[in-house]
C-alpha cells in the first residue's frame, strides 16, 4: 500500500498539479487575438478664452474594440468618460491639479429603432444616430465646451490642460468588471493629451 | 545550543509566513465579497486585493515549495521518519486533491449547464418575433406619419407664405403631430408650430437629416426621447411654387407615438436588450464562475497540501524524536528524555520510552557505582598488598601472572609487576631465586595439590633465602577456570634474629659464668708466682714460672674471648649523626698501617661522599673488624695487600654508600661460606669468629646489607652498603620485607 506513495506517486501529482495549472490559467489568458482592438485616441485639443471661461474643442477618435461592439450590439449601454484635468505648474514642488472635470456618455443600441443613442449623463442631452459611425464621430467632436473660469485661476501662474478618453466599466456589476479587468479590449483608454493653457 | 535557537526561529518565521498567507487570502476574499455588494469600491479596491491574493498564494506556495523540498532533501538523505512522512504527505494530498477535483470538475459542468439552461431557444425566438412585431407596427405608424407628412407639404408647396404660419398649425393639430417645422434655405426656419406651450425654439435639421433630404429621401426615423417615450420623426423636401422662381423647401414633423404603444414598444425593446445582454454575458459570466472556482481551488489545494506538510510534520515529529532518542540511547546516551506531544498512543509511546531511558540511566549510575566500589575495593587491596611484607602471587589456571605485589618481586629479586601476563616459568627465566621458586611451585601444582604450606630454602651466591610459602586455589566463577594464589613470606631475617638472639644469650651466659672465675684464677696464679717463685729451686721455679704464665694467658686469652662475647651481646642505642666517612676511614687505616709492616692497605674513596649519617662508634667497629679480620686472614702472606673503597652506590633508587673491603688472602672456605656470618665461624687460627658476626650485626642495625664473596683471582671480598641518610634510611625500612617493623623497633 505504501509503495503507491513512493516518489513516483509524487512526480505524478505534481505532473497532475502542474498540468490543472496550465489549464486554469490557460483559460484565464484565453484571448481571441484575431478580434479588433479597439483604441481611444486625441487627435486635437486645445482652449480658448472666451468671455473669461474657457472652453475646449477637440477632436478625438475613437475605436470601439470587437469585444464592446457586440457588447453594444447586444444592448449593452458603453459609458465613455472624458477626463479634463487643469494642473498649476509649480517650480519647486509637485504640480497641483487645480480642477478635474469628468464627461460621461452614454452609448446604446435601440433594437427596435435601430438607432444609436449618444445621451450626456451629465446634462441628459441625448442625440440618435442611425449609424455607428455617426454615434461615435458625434462623441469624438468637442466644441465650446466651457472646462473652468479664468477667474478660477491664479494670476501670473502657468497652467496645464490635460484630456484624455476612457472606455468606464463602473457601472456594470463588480463580477463583470473583475473580469472586464483581465480583457484588454475592455481596457480602452486614451494616452493624456496635455497642452499650455492659453490665457 | 546555537542550533536549536536557529531552529527555533525559522519555525517562527514559517508559523508567521503560513498565518500571513492565510490572512491574506481571508482578507482578500473578504475584500472581494465587499466590492461585489459595494461595486463602486471594485475600482479602488481592485489593486489592493489583487495584490492580497498574488502574495499570499505566492506565501503560501513559497511555503510548500520550502516544505517539499525539505521532504525531498530528507527523503534523499534517509532522515529518520522522512519516508514516513513522505507517505502521510502523499496519502493526505490523495485524500484531499481527488474529492477537490471531483468536487471542481461537477461544478463547472453544473454551472455551463445550469447557465445554459436559462437560455431558451423559443424565448429567444419570441423575442425576436415580438421585436419584428414591434417594428412591424411602428413601420406602418412611420408610413401613415411620412404620406401624413407629405400630404401636407404637398399643401404647403402651393400656398402663399403669409398663411403658411396658420396652415401649418392646423395641419399638424389635423395630422396629430406634436410640433411641426418648416424650413427654407440654408435649414432657415420659416414657420414651426407645436402642440406645447412651453416649447424651445426648434433645432436645426440634424446632418442626417439634411443628408437624407439632400438626396430627396424623404426621412422617417422613430426617435427615443429622454422622457422614456418615442416618437416618429418625419421630413421631406418639396419644391415651392411661389411668386418668384422655385425653392426647395423641407418640412419636419414630430409624431408622438401612442402612449400604450409606446409603453408595450418599450417594454418589448427592454426586455429583448436585457435578453441579449445575459446571452452576450453568458460566456463571460461562465468563464468568471470558473475562474472563481478555479480560483478556490487553487487556494483550497495549496492549503491542503500545506496542511498535508503541517499535520504530517506534527504526526512524524514524535516519531522522529524517537528514533533520535533511540539513537542516542544506543550511543549510550541514557541521559536522553523526549517531550512528550500529547495523551495519545505515541504520547504514551514516548513515556515509555522516557521510564525506559530513565531506568536505564539508574541501572547504569548504579553499575558505575558498583564498579567505583570495586575500584576502590581494588585499589585498597593493592594498597594493601603493595604494603605486605608478605609476597603474593596471584596465578592464571594456566599459570599466567594475573598480580604480584612489591614483596615478592623484593623476596624474589624480579619485578614481577612487568610480568603482569606472562607464564610464571617464562618470567622466572634467567632469574635464579625466581626459577627455584617456580619449580617448588609448579611442581606442587603439576602434582594436582591445589593448597598447600611449605618452607622453601632458595639458595644464592652468597648465602640462602628460607621463605614460607602457601598456596591456595581461587574459587572458581562461571567464566574463568580457577586461579592460585601463592603467599610467601622471608623468613630469613626472622631465623637469623632469632639465631642472633641465640647466640646473644649464649655469650652473655658464658661471658658471666665464664668470666667471673678467671680473675680469681689469674689472682692465684700471680700469688703462687710471687710467693713461691723466689723460693723454689732454678729448676722448679722455671716450671712454676711457666705454668703461672701460661695460667695468666690463657686466662687473658679467655678474658678478651669473654669480652669479644660480652660485646656481640650487647647492643647499646644507636646514636645517629652526620661524619666524615673518609676521615674515619684514614684514621683507622693509618693505625693498622703503622701496626703492620707486612700488609699494605690502600684507601680509595669518592670525593663525592663525605658526610653518611650513622653511628659513628659502630661504623668504626665495623672498619676495625674488617680489617683485623683481612690483616689476620693475611698472616704468614708475603705481599699482603688490603683495598679498602668507599664510593656511592643505589639499590633501587635509594641513596647507599658502599664500603668495600678485599684483600688477597686465601678467602673463604667454600663449604663455609653460607655461615660466615654466624658466630663462632672462622677460616683463621687465630679468630673468635665474632668478628664478621658483629659486623654484620652493626651493618643490619643501620638498615644496610652485607655481602661476602672470593674474588675471581683470590682473596676475600666483603661489600657492605649502608643508607647515606635518614631518608635512605626510612626508604630501606619501608623496602625490605620483614624487616622494616623489627629494624624500625630495634632503631
Amino acid at each position: 500500500m505504501f509503495n503507491l506513495f513512493s516518489t513516483s506517486f509524487f512526480k505524478k501529482q505534481i505532473c497532475y498539479a502542474a498540468f490543472i495549472a496550465a489549464f486554469i490559467f490557460g483559460n484565464c489568458l484565453a484571448d481571441d487575438t484575431a478580434e479588433r482592438e479597439g483604441y481611444f485616441e486625441v487627435r486635437s485639443a486645445g482652449t480658448e478664452l472666451v468671455n473669461e471661461v474657457h472652453t475646449l474643442d477637440s477632436r478625438l477618435q475613437l475605436v470601439l474594440s470587437s469585444e464592446a461592439l457586440a457588447a453594444l450590439e447586444s444592448g449593452v449601454t458603453l459609458t465613455i468618460e472624458m477626463q479634463i484635468q487643469v494642473i498649476r505648474v509649480r517650480r519647486f514642488f509637485v504640480d497641483n491639479v487645480d480642477a478635474e472635470l469628468a464627461i460621461r456618455y452614454a452609448l446604446e443600441y435601440r433594437p427596435l429603432s435601430q438607432r444609436y443613442i449618444v445621451r450626456n449623463l451629465n446634462s441628459g442631452d441625448q442625440d440618435s444616430f442611425s449609424t455607428l459611425y455617426s454615434a461615435l464621430n458625434r462623441l469624438g467632436r468637442v466644441q465650446n465646451l466651457p472646462i473652468i473660469d479664468d477667474a478660477l485661476l491664479i494670476a501670473e501662474k502657468p497652467y496645464r490642460v490635460r484630456l484624455r478618453a476612457m472606455l468606464n466599466t463602473q457601472q456594470y456589476p463588480a463580477s463583470l468588471r473583475l473580469l472586464f479587468f483581465w480583457r484588454g479590449q475592455w481596457q480602452l483608454q486614451s494616452e493624456w493629451y496635455e497642452w499650455q493653457l492659453e490665457r | 545550543m546555537v542550533r536549536m535557537a536557529a531552529r527555533t526561529l525559522k519555525r517562527i518565521i514559517f508559523a508567521l509566513m503560513s498565518i500571513a498567507s492565510v490572512a491574506l487570502i481571508l482578507s482578500a476574499l473578504f475584500l472581494l465579497t465587499q466590492t461585489v455588494q459595494r461595486s463602486d469600491d471594485f475600482d479602488r479596491l481592485q489593486d489592493i486585493i489583487l495584490i492580497i491574493n498574488v502574495a499570499g498564494g505566492l506565501i503560501l506556495l513559497f511555503l510548500l515549495i520550502a516544505n517539499l523540498w525539505r521532504l525531498l532533501r530528507d527523503y534523499r538523505a534517509n532522515v529518520p521518519g522522512a519516508k514516513l512522512k513522505a507517505r502521510m504527505v502523499g496519502m493526505l494530498v490523495g485524500l484531499a486533491v481527488l474529492p477537490l477535483i471531483v468536487v471542481f470538475y461537477f461544478s463547472i459542468q453544473f454551472i455551463n449547464r445550469g447557465i445554459d439552461s436559462w437560455f431558451n431557444v423559443q424565448v429567444e425566438e419570441g423575442l425576436e418575433n415580438a421585436i419584428k412585431l414591434s417594428q412591424a407596427a411602428i413601420e406602418f405608424r412611420k408610413r401613415q406619419h411620412l404620406y401624413a407628412t407629405i400630404q401636407i407639404s404637398q399643401k404647403l408647396a402651393v400656398l402663399p407664405d403669409r398663411q403658411v404660419i396658420f396652415e401649418l398649425s392646423m395641419m399638424r393639430r389635423e395630422s396629430g403631430a406634436s410640433e411641426m417645422t418648416l424650413y427654407g434655405d440654408n435649414n432657415r426656419i420659416l414657420a414651426t408650430s407645436s402642440n406645447s406651450a412651453t416649447a424651445t425654439f426648434p433645432k436645426p435639421l440634424s446632418e442626417e437629416v439634411s443628408l437624407q433630404i439632400q438626396q430627396n429621401r424623404p426621412f422617417v426615423s422613430l426617435e427615443p426621447l429622454n422622457t422614456g417615450s418615442s416618437e416618429i420623426r418625419t421630413a421631406i423636401s418639396f419644391t415651392y411654387r411661389g411668386n418668384q422662381a422655385l425653392k426647395t423647401r423641407v418640412i419636419q414633423a414630430h409624431f408622438p407615438v401612442d402612449e400604450r404603444l409606446g409603453e408595450m414598444i418599450s417594454s418589448v425593446e427592454n426586455s429583448f436588450s436585457e435578453y441579449q445582454q445575459l446571452v452576450f454575458f453568458r460566456e463571460d459570466l461562465k468563464d468568471l464562475l470558473t475562474i472563481t472556482l478555479t480560483f478556490v481551488l487553487l487556494l483550497s489545494l495549496l492549503a491542503a497540501l500545506y496542511g498535508a506538510f503541517v499535520l504530517s510534520r506534527r504526526l512524524v515529529a514524535p516519531i522522529q524524536d524517537l528514533v533520535a532518542g533511540t539513537r542516542a540511547v544506543a550511543m549510550g546516551n541514557f541521559d536522553t528524555r523526549l517531550p512528550t506531544p500529547s495523551r495519545d498512543e505515541i504520547g504514551f509511546l514516548v513515556k515509555s520510552f522516557n521510564d525506559m531511558t530513565q531506568r536505564l540511566a539508574t541501572a547504569r549510575h548504579e553499575a558505575a557505582l558498583s564498579q567505583a566500589l570495586i575500584e576502590a575495593e581494588r585499589t585498597n587491596l593493592e594498597v594493601i598488598l603493595a604494603r605486605l611484607s608478605t609476597g603474593v602471587i596471584a596465578l592464571e589456571s594456566d599459570l599466567k601472572i594475573r598480580t604480584a605485589n612489591q614483596a615478592s618481586s623484593a623476596i624474589l629479586g624480579i619485578n614481577l609487576e612487568k610480568k603482569v601476563g606472562t607464564l610464571i616459568k617464562k618470567a622466572a627465566k634467567d632469574q635464579p631465586l625466581m626459577e627455584q621458586f617456580v619449580d617448588i611451585v609448579c611442581s606442587h601444582l603439576d602434582a594436582g595439590e591445589t593448597e598447600w604450606r611449605e618452607q622453601i630454602v632458595l639458595r644464592e651466591e652468597i648465602g640462602r633465602r628460607i621463605l614460607t610459602c602457601a598456596c591456595i586455589t581461587l574459587p572458581n566463577d562461571e567464566n574463568n577456570k580457577a586461579g592460585f594464589v601463592i603467599v610467601f613470606d622471608d623468613i630469613t631475617a626472622l631465623l637469623q634474629a632469632q639465631r642472633d638472639a641465640a647466640w646473644g644469650e649464649v655469650a652473655r651466659r658464658l661471658a658471666h659464668e665464664i668470666k667471673n672465675p678467671l680473675t680469681p684464677i689469674q689472682l692465684s696464679a700471680e700469688r703462687m708466682r710471687r710467693k713461691y717463685l723466689s723460693s723454689m729451686d732454678k729448676q722448679e721455679a722455671q716450671i712454676l714460672d711457666r705454668a703461672t704464665h701460661t695460667i695468666v694467658q690463657q686466662v687473658e686469652a679467655m678474658k678478651e674471648m669473654v669480652n669479644a662475647f660480652s660485646d656481640y651481646a650487647r647492643a647499646p642505642d644507636m646514636e645517629f649523626s652526620s661524619f666524615d666517612i673518609d676521615k674515619l676511614a684514614n684514621e683507622i687505616i693509618d693505625l693498622y698501617r703503622a701496626q703492620e709492616n707486612e700488609v699494605s692497605i690502600s684507601l680509595t674513596s669518592d670525593s663525592a661522599i663525605s658526610l653518611v649519617e650513622g653511628d659513628v662508634g659502630r661504623v668504626r667497629q665495623i672498619f676495625h673488624n674488617l680489617i683485623r679480620n683481612a690483616v689476620e686472614a693475611l698472616e704468614g702472606t708475603t705481599g699482603g695487600q688490603i683495598d679498602v673503597q668507599i664510593g656511592p652506590a643505589e639499590i633501587d633508587d635509594i641513596k647507599m654508600i658502599q664500603i668495600r673491603v678485599e684483600d688477597n688472602g686465601p678467602g673463604f672456605k667454600t663449604e663455609s661460606v653460607n655461615q660466615i656470618f654466624d658466630p663462632y665461624v672462622t677460616t683463621k687460627p687465630k679468630g673468635t669468629g665474632l668478628g664478621l658476626a658483629i659486623v654484620k650485626k652493626l651493618v643490619e642495625e643501620h638498615i644496610g646489607t652485607i655481602r661476602a664473596k672470593n674474588r675471581s683471582d683470590g682473596g676475600a671480598m666483603i661489600n657492605i652498603y649502608l643508607p647515606l641518610n635518614e631518608s635512605s634510611r626510612e626508604q630501606m625500612i619501608a623496602k625490605i620485607p620483614g624487616r622494616s617493623e623489627t629494624r624500625r623497633g630495634q632503631v
